[in-house]
């Protein structure tokens, strides 16, 4: 549906995002995490074309998307942004927005009625934007973009401001929304849980930079300068880590990297951690295994495979030994 | 301490005797301000506008020229469009100078750098995300225009009425282009000044207070709107 390809994107002469390639396929949930400056507004704001890459391309079903889209291409792909501002007037008002500027005044109250009760937001119709709190707010920002039935929908943190009650109206909507039409939907966000429990697809941004890893063994470090292997402080561990880079950096071990064992193995791995496993959880695709656990304060995620899980017969609380090699540590 | 009060005494039997020639002074101010005030608020709020939100090679330049020209002394202003519309100058042919509108224009030349600098810091001033909800929300850049400015109204209101009071205060060009003629293209400031140095208190008296009662109908108007137009 809408992907990025080979896109460099600065901000005066820094890269804030580096991307080969990431798409959204239609008809997908995919979420985006990563810490604060990872790229992810950057990514959505590329996405939203809003703004055009530095360098490379925005697609749109295949088709390159010129750096000055036409408004009718514009309309397809719809951001809500992570601190979301209402327009003047009440939520009604900013509900009609979208399907005014599309000229759909007409449709607007079947519509709008049924995204306000979808979302919570029946009583809240008459109210301005001083009237409401942070939560409603980005609830209402969620239900404009959702009335004007984008093809393409970017949410930055939409749970940010919102109770868990809320977070749940908020996704269930989503899913709705989903059953009715192939609409593909990105979520940037901070909350993992809600990524895992929602999302098709989970994507993690560190530094512009698509990681491989899942977001928990991404750490931000502080590496001396020097050459070879290298400590870097993470909780209460020592991480061995191969590299020229010093400075702050992010650093990401991919849990297919880590070993996972009873007690500690004879190999040449440089990082040998033990711990318990604090959670298990089957991967999506049914293939394997997440397992977490807590190695000195740190939580780390390693991938096995459902076999090698019940060898060892893992469950929460089991100690652990987690392994993996100085040079299987990624630096961003 | 008397002259004043024999001044005061003297503006309110002409304004309340309705002299015509006071009151000929003072619709003639009207005019001029009016005309010139819209004619500076219709160029210059859409070019404040542009300068605000587009990114052009040459914007830095534009908007350090337009913040430049509010500083114009307006006799020089005055000055130079004298000689653009005097007989021999470039649009001596319209035959507009000792005329309300070569006042018109000059107030124009005055007003516009007012609107358009003024309109530039209002519209940066409206939170970028007004914008970039617009458009994702599909608006064209007519409507995208359209919300940014409502967001900007109570500035803008202001905008509009620093224009009407640069406009309507100002005597440089009125007094050099327009010539002060009685009846004709004497203004309210042209006529303080004149009644002044002819000794002629009350009369000056009388004019000022019109003056500042229009600036304050104005300024009232404009409260009352920004009232009506809140949240």
């Amino acid at each position: 549906m809408i992907e990025l390809r080979g896109v460099r994107h600065r901000y005066q002469a820094r890269v804030v995002l580096d991307l080969e390639h990431f798409s959204v396929p239609r008809g997908a949930l995919i979420s985006v995490v990563g810490h604060n400056g990872a790229g992810k507004s950057t990514l959505l704001r590329l996405l939203a074309l809003l703004e055009p890459p530095t360098e490379g391309q925005v697609l749109l079903d295949g088709k390159v998307v010129p750096k000055r889209p036409a408004a009718a291409l514009r309309r397809r792909v719809t951001l809500v942004e992570q601190r979301p501002i209402l327009f003047r007037g009440t939520v009604h008002d900013n509900l009609c927005f979208g399907l005014e500027a599309r000229g759909m005044g007409s449709a607007a109250k079947g519509i709008v009625a049924d995204v306000a009760e979808q979302l919570g937001l029946t009583t809240l119709l008459g109210r301005r934007r001083h009237e409401l709190s942070d939560g409603e707010v980005q609830r209402v920002a969620v239900a404009r973009a959702l009335a004007v039935r984008p093809d393409v929908l970017l949410l930055d943190e939409p749970a940010s401001s919102a109770d868990r009650a809320a977070a749940g109206a908020l996704y269930r909507a989503l899913v709705r929304e989903r059953a009715e039409r192939p609409i593909a939907v990105c979520v940037a966000s901070h909350q993992l849980e809600d990524a895992y429990r929602w999302a098709d697809d989970i994507r993690a941004l560190a530094e512009g930079r698509l990681s491989p890893v899942t977001p928990e063994n991404l750490f931000r470090v502080e590496l001396a300068p020097g050459e070879g292997v290298k400590q870097a402080r993470v909780g209460d561990i020592d991480i061995a880590v191969m590299t020229d880079r010093s400075g702050p950096v992010v650093v990401a071990v991919p849990p297919t990297d880590i070993f996972v064992s009873r007690e500690p193995l004879a190999s040449s791995a440089r990082n040998v951690f033990k711990g318990r496993v604090t959670a298990m959880a089957i991967e999506r695709r049914g293939a394997g295994v997440h397992v977490r656990a807590d190695v000195g304060g740190v939580e780390l995620v390693a991938a096995i495979t459902a076999e090698a899980a019940r060898d060892l017969a893992l469950a929460p609380g089991s100690p652990v030994v987690f392994s993996f090699k100085a040079t299987a540590v990624q630096v961003f | 301490m008397d002259f004043l009060a024999e001044g005061f005494r003297r503006a309110w039997d002409l304004l309340v005797g309705g002299d015509a020639e006071v009151y000929g002074i003072a619709l003639l101010t009207l005019r001029v301000a009016v005309v010139a005030t819209t004619i500076s608020c219709v160029l210059g709020l859409p070019l404040g506008y542009f300068l605000a939100t587009r990114r052009f090679w040459g914007r830095r330049a534009a908007l350090t020229m337009v913040n430049t020209a509010l500083a114009f002394p307006t006799v020089v202003v005055g000055l130079l469009l004298y000689g653009l519309l005097s007989r021999r100058g470039l649009l001596g042919d319209l035959g507009w100078l000792y005329t309300w509108q070569a006042i018109v224009v000059g107030d124009v030349l005055l007003a516009l750098p007012i609107a358009a600098a003024l309109s530039a810091a209002a519209i940066q001033g409206v939170d970028p995300r007004i914008r970039r909800t617009a458009e994702t929300l599909g608006a064209g850049s007519w409507l995208t225009a359209w919300t940014v400015t409502r967001e900007a109204r109570f500035a803008l209101a202001a905008v509009i009425t620093a224009a009407f009071g640069q406009v309507v205060a100002e005597i440089g060009t009125a007094m050099i282009v327009g010539g002060n003629i009685r009846g004709s293209t004497r203004t309210l400031t042209t006529a303080v000044a004149l009644y002044t140095s002819q000794g002629d208190f009350g009369l000056a008296l009388a004019l000022g207070l019109i003056l500042l009662v229009l600036a304050l109908l104005v300024n009232v108007a404009l409260q009352v709107l920004q009232g009506r137009g809140s949240d």
